[in-house]
């Protein structure tokens, strides 16, 4: 007890360290570090969650109309995919705790295999708005001439304002946020549920018509949080990666027995607090408004 | 108490101690020693102490005269920013916890360190990389949005190093996350045998609940942070009402944070003063349960009363009623504490050392910031006093004659502790008495000042305030000199002081149970805790005889 070195002489279990009496109290502690780990990461995401919230209810149908252009196949097979993953990751601590190696190395690499996957799924979608100028941010879509506009074979949507140049339609040399699509905020208004804030939002107060250019902002709000909440979930799912690589060169080097597998047993944790964000994150940006496109066209 | 020596000789220092065991740098910088770490962020604190009290130097002159004369209008908002950002986030947030927590909890409950010894050094990391991020920006030309970031001056306004600053902070809220973290680990897995939590010093239980609040309540000024850097660059809107964003929502998310992390800055002085007050009365505290769950109490009400911040800024009139009143109910714990204090003075066998003259410093001061505090919670008197030197007064006289007296305090307590050398008592009275002095004289003033109407964040005020300027002026100096002293005598102390021994206080905490400064695992026996806290009497296991053999040759003050 009283040696200042850091070495022990007496034998004691593999990684315990030296402030510890046991393994009992270690792990003990690092599962409650872990806990509040996780619950300052909810803390974090809930202000992001926060602002969702409060320019949903704010602006209902911009979110609508926004939610109804992501591809909710993939954030479907995306959601199928974590939770595929998080079934391989609680069979590694299983494992782990077993002390089987080779089921740990195979399990961990099916997991970074639906880890990557996903972040495969999430490039391809993030490629789609780029290519639909739906980045909310000027210059960081894709930049179409005014020839290559022609070339593009979609029908634009009809313009909801007057004096539109159909013609333009898709042309972006700046690579700006592009949307045209107001049918949403057209019918709401017809049907009479189009709140107060929205009217406020929405409107050009000279005219008292659904200003499009308004109800684009709007729109771009939309995808900046869904950027914003999905780039921050793909950032901790690459932070997992790089944590299953590490689990995957212990897991290797046989490092987990029945006496010492929290490494595996936290790392578990986390992959399953991200999955968990997506299990919010998918119904709240993916599903939002389907109900408009199943009845109205 | 200066006189142990004369009564059992000169003590010899500990051969094996945390300062001699490895000397190289590396021996340092990889440390996983809570103590070490404590000294590092020791040092760095002070260093940020520093620059922050030069700005606050370059505030008061330039507020001498009525002109706007020493500095540009442009240059002194840069400079309060800075005072502010600077005071904040790299002084007060980690002052005690990351100093004096970090340093004395483990041994205050019979650990060998913290729980998780790496993680506390990537937090002291994290703080060094997040100063390193702030100070760049600031000698780039620094930032003038004001400390609180508000938008629009932050994301559409302003062209200063808003971007390296944020970054900074961001940075540093994760270094306070893991402490926080660590600390509540700690108490949870890390107690001795014995030391149950109801024996626990009230130190600890203030910086569970101030832990508690820096988990909580840090990760969403990150996020804010995060959100007000994206909407500089892309400028989308969410903060721009004139797309459809909303700015008071960024008041919001900031003060979810930033108003618990007013009580980051005031609970662990709160545990700082629980010890001085008890220990320096030599009587068990009164109410300890009382002032244990009071901490807790603070740290929960604490994350309700944000919109008091929002009063007049278009927060909803009925939003303001409740949080009115949820800001005169945490009122209600601070005063608990405060009557509790009180009552264990009652009565004590009160020794007026250095420490406890800080301690009822603190009581004094603390009572006038809370007091004005109330004042600016009712909504209809803070519609005159929002924006005001009222409002400066308020919240210095809460930090500064809060949190930086009570770290003052816990410095000069644990002193002996930390290094094994007394410092010159004589020169540690004299300190505490002009930062007394000093502090009312700089900030009593601008009570007036702001119930005058004098508006802050300005370089230039109309003649008829300029006495009481002059005023706060002069009680800066006198507080500047205050604060430089024990630069002095305790550096001083460091090569000319006297040995401390283990007990020079002669007090039962189990930290005076170890040698001065401890061995590197805190204890050469593990310790076993058979007394409760703050037990002076028969069942404290403490040499009652020796006290009294002490006490009879030097007499208590």
């Amino acid at each position: 007890m009283a040696t200042h070195v850091d070495t022990h002489g007496e034998y004691h279990p593999p990684g315990l360290q030296h402030q510890f009496e046991d393994m009992k109290q270690q792990e003990e502690s690092v599962s409650i570090g872990m806990w509040m780990f996780l619950v300052q990461e909810i803390m974090f995401f809930g202000g992001l969650f926060t602002v969702y919230l409060v320019f949903r209810s704010r602006f209902p149908m911009a979110f609508a109309a926004g939610s109804n252009h992501l591809n909710v196949v993939m954030g479907f097979a995306n959601t199928l995919v974590l939770i595929v993953s998080s079934l391989t990751m609680a069979l590694t601590v299983y494992y782990a705790q077993k002390g089987n190696r080779n089921m740990q190395v195979i399990l961990i690499i099916l997991t970074m295999i639906f880890g990557a996957t996903f972040l495969g799924v999430k490039v391809v979608e993030y490629k789609e708005k780029y290519d639909d100028g739906l980045v909310p941010v000027t210059g960081l879509n894709r930049k179409v001439k005014a020839s290559a506009g022609e070339e593009h074979g979609e029908e634009p949507a009809k313009p909801c304002w007057e004096g539109a140049h159909e013609e333009h339609e898709y042309i972006n040399p700046k690579g700006e946020f592009q949307w045209h699509d107001c049918s949403l905020a057209k019918k709401a208004e017809n049907e009479g549920f189009l709140t107060p804030t929205e009217k406020i939002g929405y409107y050009n107060p000279a005219s008292g018509q659904i200003d499009a250019n308004k109800f684009r902002d709007k729109v771009r709000i939309y995808f900046w949080i869904y950027f914003a909440m999905t780039g921050l979930h793909a950032l901790h799912m690459i932070v997992g990666l790089i944590l299953m690589s590490w689990l995957l060169y212990k897991a290797w080097k046989n490092t987990f027995s029945a006496e010492y597998y929290m490494p595996v047993e936290m790392s578990g944790l986390y992959w399953h607090f991200v999955d968990i964000v997506w299990i919010f994150l998918f119904p709240l940006l993916y599903l939002l408004g389907r109900h408009f496109i199943a009845h109205g066209g | 108490m200066q006189t142990q020596d004369e009564i059992t000789g000169e003590f010899q220092r500990p051969k094996l101690n945390y300062l001699n065991n490895g000397t190289t740098l590396k021996s340092w910088l990889l440390t996983k020693d809570h103590k070490r770490i404590a000294l590092m962020y020791l040092i760095s604190v002070s260093a940020f102490f520093m620059m922050g009290g030069i700005y606050a130097s370059i505030i008061r002159l330039e507020l001498l005269t009525p002109a706007s004369d020493l500095l540009e209008t442009g240059t002194y908002n840069k400079v309060f920013t800075q005072h502010g950002i600077l005071m904040i986030f790299f002084f007060l947030i980690p002052s005690i916890p990351a100093v004096l927590g970090n340093f004395l909890i483990p041994i205050m409950i019979g650990a060998k360190d913290l729980a998780l010894p790496r993680v506390n050094l990537l937090s002291l990391y994290l703080y060094w990389i997040g100063g390193s991020f702030a100070l760049w920006g600031l000698m780039q030309g620094g930032v003038d949005t004001g400390w609180t970031f508000y938008v629009p001056y932050s994301t559409t306004f302003s062209n200063t190093y808003v971007m390296a600053v944020g970054l900074g902070i961001f940075i540093n809220g994760f270094s306070s996350i893991l402490t926080g973290l660590n600390f509540i680990v700690t108490v949870h897995t890390m107690r001795a045998p014995g030391m149950t939590w109801f024996r626990l010093p009230l130190f600890v239980w203030a910086h569970y609940a101030v832990s508690l609040v820096m988990v909580l309540g840090t990760p969403v000024i990150a996020i804010t942070i995060l959100l007000m850097a994206l909407e500089r660059v892309a400028h989308v809107g969410i903060f721009d009402p004139s797309i459809g964003g909303d700015p008071i929502l960024f008041q919001h998310l900031f003060w979810f944070y930033s108003h618990p992390a007013v009580y980051i800055m005031v609970l662990p002085g709160m545990g700082v003063v629980s010890e001085l007050i008890s220990n320096f009365s030599r009587k068990k505290i009164f109410g300890y349960e009382f002032i244990a769950f009071s901490s807790i109490a603070i740290a929960v009400f604490g994350f309700l009363v944000w919109g008091h911040h929002m009063f007049v800024s278009g927060q909803s009139i009925y939003a303001g009623m409740v949080f009115s009143f949820l800001t005169m109910v945490v009122a209600v714990p601070s005063a608990i504490k405060m009557f509790n204090w009180t009552a264990t003075m009652y009565k004590g066998s009160i020794s007026y050392d250095t420490p406890m003259l800080y301690g009822i410093g603190f009581m004094g001061l603390f009572l006038i910031g809370g007091l004005t505090g109330l004042f600016l919670g009712a909504i209809g008197l803070t519609v005159h006093l929002t924006d005001t030197y009222f409002v400066v007064a308020h919240f210095h006289y809460v930090m500064v004659g809060g949190q930086v007296i009570a770290y003052l305090g816990g410095i000069h307590y644990w002193w002996p502790k930390i290094t094994g050398k007394m410092y010159s008592e004589f020169w540690g009275k004299i300190s505490a008495m002009l930062v007394f002095v000093g502090f009312n004289l700089t900030f009593f003033p601008q009570f007036i000042l702001g119930y005058q109407g004098m508006p802050r964040r300005y370089a230039a005020y109309p003649p008829e305030f300029q006495v009481l300027n002059i005023f706060s002026t002069a009680g800066a100096s006198v507080l500047a000199i205050g604060f430089l002293m024990p630069a002095i005598y305790l550096i001083h102390s460091l090569i000319w002081g006297k040995e401390a021994g283990p007990n020079p206080w002669m007090l039962p905490g189990l930290e005076w149970r170890t040698s001065s400064p401890p061995p590197t695992e805190n204890f050469l026996e593990p310790p076993v805790v058979t007394w409760e806290a703050y037990e002076f009497g028969e069942d404290s296991g403490l040499d009652l005889e020796e006290a009294r053999r002490r006490a009879a040759v030097a007499p208590v003050a």
